[in-house]
Protein backbone atom coordinates (compact mmCIF):
# COMPACT_ATOMS: atom_id res chain seq x y z
CA UNK A 1 0.00 0.00 0.00
CA UNK A 2 2.74 2.41 0.98
CA UNK A 3 4.73 1.43 -2.06
CA UNK A 4 1.86 2.35 -4.35
CA UNK A 5 1.64 5.80 -2.83
CA UNK A 6 5.31 6.33 -3.39
CA UNK A 7 5.00 5.29 -6.98
CA UNK A 8 2.13 7.68 -7.56
CA UNK A 9 4.07 10.48 -5.96
CA UNK A 10 7.13 9.69 -8.06
CA UNK A 11 5.07 9.47 -11.22
CA UNK A 12 3.41 12.79 -10.59
CA UNK A 13 6.78 14.40 -9.89
CA UNK A 14 8.20 13.01 -13.11
CA UNK A 15 5.21 14.22 -15.09
CA UNK A 16 5.54 17.70 -13.61
CA UNK A 17 9.18 17.68 -14.57
CA UNK A 18 8.40 16.60 -18.11
CA UNK A 19 5.54 19.02 -18.55
CA UNK A 20 7.49 22.00 -17.29
CA UNK A 21 10.41 21.02 -19.49
CA UNK A 22 8.12 20.93 -22.50
CA UNK A 23 6.75 24.42 -21.86
CA UNK A 24 8.91 26.38 -24.30
CA UNK A 25 8.90 24.00 -27.24
CA UNK A 26 12.19 23.55 -29.02
CA UNK A 27 11.57 24.72 -32.54
CA UNK A 28 14.28 24.80 -35.14
CA UNK A 29 14.58 27.09 -38.15
CA UNK A 30 14.06 24.09 -40.39
CA UNK A 31 10.83 22.97 -38.72
CA UNK A 32 9.46 26.48 -38.32
CA UNK A 33 10.15 27.71 -41.85
CA UNK A 34 10.55 24.66 -44.13
CA UNK A 35 9.41 26.59 -47.21
CA UNK A 36 12.38 28.93 -46.95
CA UNK A 37 14.63 25.90 -47.45
CA UNK A 38 12.47 24.47 -50.22
CA UNK A 39 12.14 27.61 -52.30
CA UNK A 40 15.49 29.19 -51.38
CA UNK A 41 14.70 32.78 -52.33
CA UNK A 42 17.83 34.77 -53.15
CA UNK A 43 16.36 38.24 -53.39
CA UNK A 44 13.96 40.20 -51.21
CA UNK A 45 11.94 43.15 -52.37
CA UNK A 46 11.37 45.29 -49.31
CA UNK A 47 8.13 47.20 -49.63
CA UNK A 48 7.41 50.35 -47.63
CA UNK A 49 6.01 49.39 -44.23
CA UNK A 50 2.33 49.34 -43.48
CA UNK A 51 1.69 51.71 -40.62
CA UNK A 52 -0.90 50.52 -38.15
CA UNK A 53 0.48 52.62 -35.32
CA UNK A 54 -0.77 56.00 -34.21
CA UNK A 55 2.44 57.77 -35.24
CA UNK A 56 2.27 59.09 -38.80
CA UNK A 57 6.04 59.44 -39.10
CA UNK A 58 6.77 55.86 -38.05
CA UNK A 59 6.55 54.60 -41.63
CA UNK A 60 9.31 56.80 -43.03
CA UNK A 61 11.56 56.29 -40.05
CA UNK A 62 11.11 52.55 -39.79
CA UNK A 63 11.80 52.15 -43.49
CA UNK A 64 15.39 53.26 -42.94
CA UNK A 65 16.11 50.31 -40.64
CA UNK A 66 14.92 47.32 -42.70
CA UNK A 67 17.43 46.99 -45.52
CA UNK A 68 20.61 46.40 -43.53
CA UNK A 69 19.67 43.44 -41.29
CA UNK A 70 18.19 41.44 -44.17
CA UNK A 71 21.22 42.13 -46.37
CA UNK A 72 23.56 41.15 -43.54
CA UNK A 73 21.63 37.90 -43.17
CA UNK A 74 22.73 37.08 -46.73
CA UNK A 75 19.89 38.11 -49.01
CA UNK A 76 20.01 40.40 -51.99
CA UNK A 77 17.87 43.31 -50.88
CA UNK A 78 16.52 45.70 -53.48
CA UNK A 79 17.19 49.36 -52.62
CA UNK A 80 14.13 50.36 -50.57
CA UNK A 81 14.11 54.06 -51.30
CA UNK A 82 14.45 53.56 -55.03
CA UNK A 83 11.78 50.83 -55.13
CA UNK A 84 9.36 53.00 -53.18
CA UNK A 85 9.95 55.95 -55.54
CA UNK A 86 9.51 53.81 -58.62
CA UNK A 87 6.23 52.41 -57.37
CA UNK A 88 5.05 56.00 -56.95
CA UNK A 89 6.18 56.82 -60.49
CA UNK A 90 4.12 53.86 -61.62
CA UNK A 91 1.16 55.47 -59.92
CA UNK A 92 1.00 53.40 -56.74
CA UNK A 93 1.10 55.71 -53.76
CA UNK A 94 -0.91 53.72 -51.29
CA UNK A 95 0.89 51.05 -49.29
CA UNK A 96 -2.35 49.14 -48.99
CA UNK A 97 -2.54 48.78 -52.77
CA UNK A 98 1.08 47.60 -52.82
CA UNK A 99 0.26 44.95 -50.26
CA UNK A 100 -2.68 43.67 -52.29
CA UNK A 101 -0.99 43.58 -55.69
CA UNK A 102 -0.60 40.25 -57.42
CA UNK A 103 2.81 39.01 -56.35
CA UNK A 104 3.81 37.94 -59.84
CA UNK A 105 4.00 41.65 -60.71
CA UNK A 106 6.96 42.00 -58.38
CA UNK A 107 8.66 39.17 -60.16
CA UNK A 108 7.91 40.57 -63.60
CA UNK A 109 8.99 44.11 -62.80
CA UNK A 110 11.90 43.65 -60.40
CA UNK A 111 12.83 39.99 -60.79
CA UNK A 112 12.39 39.52 -57.03
CA UNK A 113 12.12 35.98 -55.68
CA UNK A 114 10.17 37.10 -52.63
CA UNK A 115 8.59 40.18 -51.12
CA UNK A 116 9.16 41.36 -47.56
CA UNK A 117 6.07 42.87 -46.00
CA UNK A 118 6.46 44.74 -42.74
CA UNK A 119 3.80 46.16 -40.54
CA UNK A 120 4.26 48.59 -37.68
CA UNK A 121 1.86 47.40 -35.02
CA UNK A 122 2.94 49.71 -32.25
CA UNK A 123 5.18 52.76 -32.16
CA UNK A 124 4.28 54.76 -29.13
CA UNK A 125 5.07 55.90 -25.64
CA UNK A 126 2.49 55.46 -22.98
CA UNK A 127 2.91 58.17 -20.43
CA UNK A 128 2.23 57.52 -16.82
CA UNK A 129 3.28 59.40 -13.76
CA UNK A 130 5.18 56.52 -12.26
CA UNK A 131 6.46 54.59 -15.26
CA UNK A 132 6.42 55.55 -18.92
CA UNK A 133 7.07 52.84 -21.48
CA UNK A 134 8.08 52.99 -25.11
CA UNK A 135 6.77 50.19 -27.33
CA UNK A 136 7.90 49.32 -30.83
CA UNK A 137 6.24 46.29 -32.35
CA UNK A 138 6.92 45.10 -35.87
CA UNK A 139 5.46 42.20 -37.81
CA UNK A 140 7.43 40.96 -40.80
CA UNK A 141 6.75 38.28 -43.39
CA UNK A 142 8.36 36.97 -46.53
CA UNK A 143 6.07 35.84 -49.32
CA UNK A 144 7.14 34.04 -52.48
CA UNK A 145 6.47 35.90 -55.75
CA UNK A 146 6.19 32.58 -57.57
CA UNK A 147 3.81 30.58 -55.40
CA UNK A 148 2.34 33.39 -53.22
CA UNK A 149 3.10 31.20 -50.21
CA UNK A 150 4.17 32.68 -46.93
CA UNK A 151 7.75 31.51 -46.36
CA UNK A 152 8.62 33.21 -43.09
CA UNK A 153 6.83 35.34 -40.52
CA UNK A 154 7.83 36.84 -37.23
CA UNK A 155 6.97 39.61 -34.81
CA UNK A 156 9.52 41.64 -32.92
CA UNK A 157 8.44 43.68 -29.95
CA UNK A 158 10.51 45.91 -27.72
CA UNK A 159 9.10 47.46 -24.59
CA UNK A 160 11.33 49.90 -22.79
CA UNK A 161 10.82 51.38 -19.38
CA UNK A 162 11.69 55.03 -19.80
CA UNK A 163 11.45 56.05 -16.19
CA UNK A 164 14.90 54.65 -15.51
CA UNK A 165 16.37 54.63 -12.02
CA UNK A 166 14.28 55.92 -9.19
CA UNK A 167 17.11 57.79 -7.56
CA UNK A 168 15.99 61.30 -8.43
CA UNK A 169 12.91 61.81 -6.39
CA UNK A 170 11.08 64.42 -4.49
CA UNK A 171 7.62 62.99 -4.00
CA UNK A 172 4.82 63.40 -6.47
CA UNK A 173 6.14 66.63 -7.95
CA UNK A 174 9.44 64.96 -8.70
CA UNK A 175 7.66 62.08 -10.43
CA UNK A 176 5.52 64.42 -12.45
CA UNK A 177 8.56 66.38 -13.55
CA UNK A 178 10.17 63.12 -14.60
CA UNK A 179 7.14 62.09 -16.65
CA UNK A 180 7.23 65.41 -18.48
CA UNK A 181 10.96 65.09 -19.06
CA UNK A 182 10.35 61.63 -20.54
CA UNK A 183 7.76 63.03 -22.92
CA UNK A 184 10.14 65.71 -24.11
CA UNK A 185 13.17 63.45 -24.38
CA UNK A 186 11.54 60.70 -26.43
CA UNK A 187 12.74 61.88 -29.80
CA UNK A 188 12.13 59.97 -33.03
CA UNK A 189 15.75 58.80 -32.94
CA UNK A 190 14.93 56.75 -29.85
CA UNK A 191 12.17 54.95 -31.70
CA UNK A 192 14.53 54.13 -34.53
CA UNK A 193 17.06 52.80 -32.05
CA UNK A 194 14.49 50.45 -30.52
CA UNK A 195 13.06 49.54 -33.91
CA UNK A 196 16.54 48.30 -34.80
CA UNK A 197 16.50 46.13 -31.68
CA UNK A 198 13.08 44.76 -32.69
CA UNK A 199 14.56 44.00 -36.13
CA UNK A 200 17.41 42.09 -34.51
CA UNK A 201 14.91 40.04 -32.50
CA UNK A 202 13.20 38.68 -35.54
CA UNK A 203 16.10 38.61 -37.96
CA UNK A 204 17.85 35.88 -36.04
CA UNK A 205 14.91 33.52 -36.66
CA UNK A 206 15.36 33.96 -40.42
CA UNK A 207 17.16 31.18 -42.29
CA UNK A 208 20.46 32.48 -43.68
CA UNK A 209 20.48 33.76 -47.25
CA UNK A 210 22.77 32.80 -50.14
CA UNK A 211 25.44 35.36 -49.24
CA UNK A 212 25.68 34.16 -45.66
CA UNK A 213 28.19 31.40 -44.87
CA UNK A 214 25.50 29.46 -42.99
CA UNK A 215 23.29 29.27 -46.09
CA UNK A 216 21.34 25.98 -46.14
CA UNK A 217 23.20 24.81 -43.05
CA UNK A 218 21.18 26.35 -40.25
CA UNK A 219 18.08 24.12 -40.30
CA UNK A 220 18.88 22.70 -36.88
CA UNK A 221 19.42 26.06 -35.19
CA UNK A 222 16.95 26.32 -32.34
CA UNK A 223 14.64 29.25 -31.94
CA UNK A 224 14.10 30.49 -28.44
CA UNK A 225 10.59 31.51 -27.65
CA UNK A 226 10.93 35.25 -27.33
CA UNK A 227 8.74 37.07 -24.94
CA UNK A 228 8.30 40.75 -24.44
CA UNK A 229 11.23 42.01 -22.49
CA UNK A 230 14.18 44.25 -22.90
CA UNK B 1 61.61 36.36 -9.40
CA UNK B 2 58.48 38.03 -8.11
CA UNK B 3 59.04 40.88 -10.49
CA UNK B 4 59.22 38.50 -13.39
CA UNK B 5 55.87 36.96 -12.55
CA UNK B 6 54.16 40.34 -12.25
CA UNK B 7 55.72 41.36 -15.54
CA UNK B 8 54.45 38.14 -17.06
CA UNK B 9 50.97 38.82 -15.81
CA UNK B 10 51.01 42.37 -17.10
CA UNK B 11 52.17 41.17 -20.50
CA UNK B 12 49.55 38.42 -20.53
CA UNK B 13 46.90 40.93 -19.63
CA UNK B 14 47.94 43.27 -22.43
CA UNK B 15 47.92 40.43 -24.95
CA UNK B 16 44.50 39.38 -23.70
CA UNK B 17 43.09 42.87 -24.17
CA UNK B 18 44.58 43.47 -27.61
CA UNK B 19 43.67 40.01 -28.91
CA UNK B 20 40.15 40.50 -27.63
CA UNK B 21 39.84 43.52 -29.87
CA UNK B 22 41.19 41.90 -32.99
CA UNK B 23 39.08 38.74 -32.83
CA UNK B 24 35.83 40.67 -33.27
CA UNK B 25 34.22 39.11 -36.35
CA UNK B 26 34.03 41.41 -39.32
CA UNK B 27 30.54 42.22 -40.60
CA UNK B 28 29.47 40.83 -43.97
CA UNK B 29 29.34 44.33 -45.45
CA UNK B 30 30.62 47.80 -44.64
CA UNK B 31 27.83 50.32 -44.17
CA UNK B 32 29.56 53.16 -42.32
CA UNK B 33 26.89 55.55 -41.13
CA UNK B 34 24.58 54.85 -44.08
CA UNK B 35 21.63 53.94 -41.84
CA UNK B 36 21.97 57.14 -39.79
CA UNK B 37 22.38 59.27 -42.92
CA UNK B 38 19.36 57.61 -44.53
CA UNK B 39 17.33 58.33 -41.40
CA UNK B 40 18.51 61.97 -41.31
CA UNK B 41 17.46 62.46 -44.94
CA UNK B 42 14.04 60.99 -44.17
CA UNK B 43 13.64 63.19 -41.13
CA UNK B 44 14.40 66.32 -43.04
CA UNK B 45 15.34 66.38 -46.70
CA UNK B 46 17.74 69.26 -47.18
CA UNK B 47 20.65 69.69 -49.61
CA UNK B 48 22.92 68.93 -46.62
CA UNK B 49 21.16 65.72 -45.57
CA UNK B 50 21.01 64.55 -49.20
CA UNK B 51 24.73 65.18 -49.58
CA UNK B 52 25.43 63.37 -46.32
CA UNK B 53 23.52 60.34 -47.61
CA UNK B 54 25.47 60.34 -50.87
CA UNK B 55 28.77 60.70 -48.97
CA UNK B 56 27.84 57.82 -46.65
CA UNK B 57 27.10 55.54 -49.62
CA UNK B 58 30.38 56.53 -51.29
CA UNK B 59 32.23 55.88 -48.04
CA UNK B 60 30.61 52.43 -47.67
CA UNK B 61 31.58 51.57 -51.26
CA UNK B 62 35.18 52.77 -50.85
CA UNK B 63 35.61 50.81 -47.63
CA UNK B 64 33.88 47.61 -48.75
CA UNK B 65 37.24 45.82 -48.64
CA UNK B 66 37.16 45.96 -44.86
CA UNK B 67 34.13 43.69 -44.66
CA UNK B 68 34.30 39.90 -44.46
CA UNK B 69 32.79 39.53 -47.95
CA UNK B 70 34.93 42.27 -49.47
CA UNK B 71 31.90 43.13 -51.59
CA UNK B 72 29.86 46.31 -51.79
CA UNK B 73 26.57 45.77 -49.90
CA UNK B 74 23.43 45.03 -51.95
CA UNK B 75 21.66 48.09 -53.27
CA UNK B 76 24.41 50.62 -52.61
CA UNK B 77 25.51 51.06 -56.23
CA UNK B 78 21.85 51.17 -57.25
CA UNK B 79 21.16 53.83 -54.62
CA UNK B 80 24.12 55.89 -55.77
CA UNK B 81 23.04 55.54 -59.39
CA UNK B 82 19.57 56.66 -58.44
CA UNK B 83 20.95 59.76 -56.71
CA UNK B 84 22.86 60.60 -59.92
CA UNK B 85 19.71 59.98 -61.94
CA UNK B 86 17.74 62.42 -59.80
CA UNK B 87 20.40 65.08 -60.28
CA UNK B 88 20.35 64.56 -64.04
CA UNK B 89 23.65 62.74 -64.44
CA UNK B 90 22.43 59.91 -66.68
CA UNK B 91 25.81 58.46 -67.63
CA UNK B 92 26.92 58.16 -64.01
CA UNK B 93 23.55 56.65 -63.16
CA UNK B 94 23.92 53.95 -65.83
CA UNK B 95 27.53 53.32 -64.77
CA UNK B 96 26.40 52.58 -61.20
CA UNK B 97 23.40 50.49 -62.25
CA UNK B 98 25.80 48.35 -64.28
CA UNK B 99 28.06 47.93 -61.26
CA UNK B 100 25.13 46.78 -59.11
CA UNK B 101 24.23 44.21 -61.72
CA UNK B 102 27.83 43.02 -62.06
CA UNK B 103 28.12 42.20 -58.35
CA UNK B 104 24.58 40.92 -57.84
CA UNK B 105 22.99 38.98 -60.70
CA UNK B 106 19.74 39.04 -58.68
CA UNK B 107 19.49 42.73 -59.58
CA UNK B 108 20.04 42.26 -63.33
CA UNK B 109 16.39 42.31 -64.34
CA UNK B 110 15.62 45.49 -62.42
CA UNK B 111 18.85 47.26 -63.38
CA UNK B 112 18.36 46.48 -67.08
CA UNK B 113 14.91 47.97 -66.82
CA UNK B 114 16.32 51.11 -65.21
CA UNK B 115 19.15 51.43 -67.75
CA UNK B 116 16.65 51.11 -70.59
CA UNK B 117 14.44 53.77 -69.00
CA UNK B 118 17.36 56.19 -68.67
CA UNK B 119 18.50 55.54 -72.23
CA UNK B 120 15.00 56.16 -73.61
CA UNK B 121 14.79 59.40 -71.63
CA UNK B 122 18.24 60.37 -72.87
CA UNK B 123 17.23 59.71 -76.48
CA UNK B 124 14.23 61.96 -76.06
CA UNK B 125 16.30 64.85 -74.73
CA UNK B 126 18.85 64.39 -77.51
CA UNK B 127 16.14 64.71 -80.15
CA UNK B 128 14.94 68.03 -78.80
Amino acid sequence: MKNKQYIILLLSLVSVLILSGCGPAHITKGSAFPKMYEQQPRSLLILPPMNESTDAEAKDYYMTTIEMPFALMGYYTFPTEMVSDIMKQEGVYDTEILYNMPLTKYYDYFGADAVLFTSIKKWNVSYAVIASTLTVSIEAKIVSTKTAEELWKYTGTVVVDLSGGNSSGGGLIGLLAKAIATAINTASADYVHYAKIADKRFIYTLPAGPYNRHYMQDQSVELINQTKQH
Amino acid sequence: MKRKTTLFFILAFITYITSGCSTQPKPLYTYGDYSEAYYASKKELTPESALRLQKSIEYAIENSGESSSGRVAPGLYANLGYIYLKTGNSSKAIENFKKEKAIYPEAAHFMDRMIKKVEVAQGKTDEK
